[in-house]
């Protein structure tokens, strides 16, 4: 593999990862405008606890991610009150504080950017998308992913049946933000430099894009439409000047022709059953 | 040094204003945030740019910017509003990222990523008031952002057709059904926020002398912070809001430091929508 598609095959794992991310919280029917924050706290701590205190890798990225989950809980508190539109802006918020905390933050090269994480590897990130991928694929299978199921399609009635709609709020808000977290662990470990400007809201509204428009009802949309939309830009190539034109352009044209995503909950019903039946025509 | 620096937060303030209003008016009809109207102020900006460019004298540039920034916001409306009326509110959002990621796009390509200088066409002069020093610019931008509020704002309260935009923003289906033309009433909402977006892109732009296809980013979250803590859908509320803002913004860089900026200002944001999100002036519902 040449160092170029090296570099797109290693963002697109970072990006599965910020969409299953937001993918987390989109569970519980919140939308959070705010995950590059978290990628921030994550990337900015790890890179720190590498360079600064000779920590490896992988404990560096754990206690990266546990600090940008950690403030997770704490801002999901009070934010979590909020519903639809005002928890978009409230997370929104969010992110912006922390992007222009890390832009003055001295410690961490404030405005210059922080030089210096290595070591994350093409496999090491892979490992942690399929980790995450067994891991969402486990829950959408287990008594705990129903209740989600029920939450996200009515809360009240999720209430009436005696879930508690407040915990696993919280809960998948520290989830989300934990995954974000090692996204940007490994981001920052993958690019060797970062800086804030990395962790623009931009970052945040196309993780939500993967997810809606790959199918918001599972998570393999957040992961199909990652690698879709991570793939795109590059396909473009021979636009030249106007490649980034035509991507926004798609964008918009995906958003009103398919505004549901391109899985839906019974395709993926559809391939699981058509993969279980040659398994027990196998075994029969 | 206290005055002048009020008197120049009240000039940015009063840009901020403008961007508030556009932002409000289309949340407060339809409850959906558009994220372009952020670009639609840089396009007027680049717009103002090019016809000054051509030598038109200002006021008309003023005008044609604001002509089509207003109906680049008709088509954000058409496109990224019009077919997702009835979606999830998510998706104008996410669309209107897109819209914008486009624009921004287009805009480099058209006025290249370098920032573009504005002439200097008009002739600028100082007015020394007391200790305050006042720019003819500074008078234009304020006299202009006061007359358009006071112009939106009595044209909502006091014509027929006003009152049905607040009908609409109250319930759009009942306003429907007593024979108001929903379609006419969002977009003209629309084009009257895209041009208030379009002259704050030229004023602003007069101030900086300077623009670049990404500037409307941080105006556009800018007037979202002014909108949301001037309570939202109040558009006095948000030309407070968008005054205020201004005003902190010049102050802190006047007494502390100008990098702490952004975090006070949305760390303002936050603080608002966490414990008051129905912002200084808004109906207390959420």
């Amino acid at each position: 593999m040449s160092v170029y598609t090296q570099g797109v095959v290693a963002l697109m794992g970072i990006n599965i990862l910020m969409a299953l991310s937001v993918y987390a919280i989109i569970m519980t029917d919140q939308v959070s405008l705010g995950n590059a924050g978290f990628m921030a706290i994550g990337a900015y701590t790890s890179a720190y606890l590498t360079v600064k205190m000779g920590m490896p890798i992988f404990p560096a990225l754990i206690i990266g991610a546990l600090t940008s989950s950690f403030i997770g809980f704490l801002i999901g508190i009070p934010l979590l009150r909020l519903e639809g539109l005002y928890f978009v802006m409230g997370t929104f918020g969010f992110g912006e504080v922390a992007r222009t905390f890390f832009m003055n933050f001295e410690p961490t090269g404030g405005a210059y950017g922080f030089r210096g994480p290595v070591g994350a590897t093409l496999p090491m990130i892979y490992g942690w998308v399929l980790a995450l991928i067994l891991f969402f694929w486990l829950l959408s299978h287990s008594r705990l992913g129903r209740s989600l199921d029920a939450l996200r399609d009515d809360h009240e009635v999720a209430r009436t049946i005696g879930l508690n709609v407040t915990v696993l709020k919280l809960g998948l808000f520290w989830l989300g933000s934990f995954v974000a977290g090692i996204a940007g662990g490994l981001y920052a470990h993958y690019m060797f430099y970062i800086e804030s400007g990395n962790f623009h809201i931009l970052v945040s509204a196309m993780a939500i894009l993967y997810v809606i428009l790959g199918g918001m009802y599972t998570f393999w949309g957040s992961v199909l439409g990652a690698v879709i939309f991570s793939i795109l830009p590059e396909a473009l190539r021979f636009m030249e000047d106007w490649r980034l034109s035509l991507y926004g352009a798609v964008l918009v044209l995906m958003m009103i022709f398919r505004p549901s995503g391109i899985i839906s909950r019974q395709i993926v019903r559809n391939i699981e059953d058509w993969i279980g039946g040659i398994f027990r025509k196998a075994s029969v | 040094m206290f005055l002048q620096q009020l008197v120049n937060g009240v000039t940015l303030g009063s840009t901020y204003s403008l961007i508030a209003i556009g932002f409000t008016l289309v949340l407060g009809l339809l409850n959906m945030l558009n994220i372009a109207h952020g670009d639609i102020f840089m396009f007027g900006a680049f717009l103002g740019l090019s016809l000054a460019m051509l030598g038109i004298p200002l006021y008309l540039a003023l005008i044609l910017a604001m002509l089509g920034a207003g109906i680049l916001a008709i088509i954000i409306e058409r496109l990224c509003f019009r077919p997702l009326r009835k979606a999830h509110f998510l998706m104008p959002l996410l669309s209107t990222i897109a819209f914008g990621i486009l624009l921004q796009n287009v805009a480099t390509q058209i006025w290249g990523s370098e920032p573009s200088r504005y002439p200097q066409t008009t002739e600028v002069t100082q007015f020394q008031l007391g200790p305050v020093l006042v720019s003819s610019i500074d008078i234009l931008i304020v006299a202009i952002s006061i007359f358009l509020m006071l112009g939106i704002d009595q044209f909502v309260r006091r014509t027929r057709f006003g009152r049905a935009m607040r009908a609409t923003s109250e319930k759009a289906q009942t306003a429907s059904l007593l024979g108001v033309d929903i379609n006419r009433v969002i977009i003209f909402t629309f084009f009257t926020s895209g041009a208030m977006a379009g002259v704050a892109g030229v004023l602003t732009a007069l101030v900086y002398l300077q623009i670049t296809p990404f500037i409307g980013i941080r105006q556009g979250l800018i007037g979202m912070v002014a909108m949301v803590i001037g309570g939202v859908g109040n558009l006095r509320g948000a030309m407070i809001g968008g005054l205020m803002i201004g005003i902190i913004e010049v102050m802190n860089d006047a007494y502390f430091t100008a990098s702490y900026r952004d975090i006070i200002l949305f760390g303002l944001f936050l603080i608002f929508i966490v414990f008051k999100p129905e912002g200084l002036f808004g109906k207390k519902e959420r």
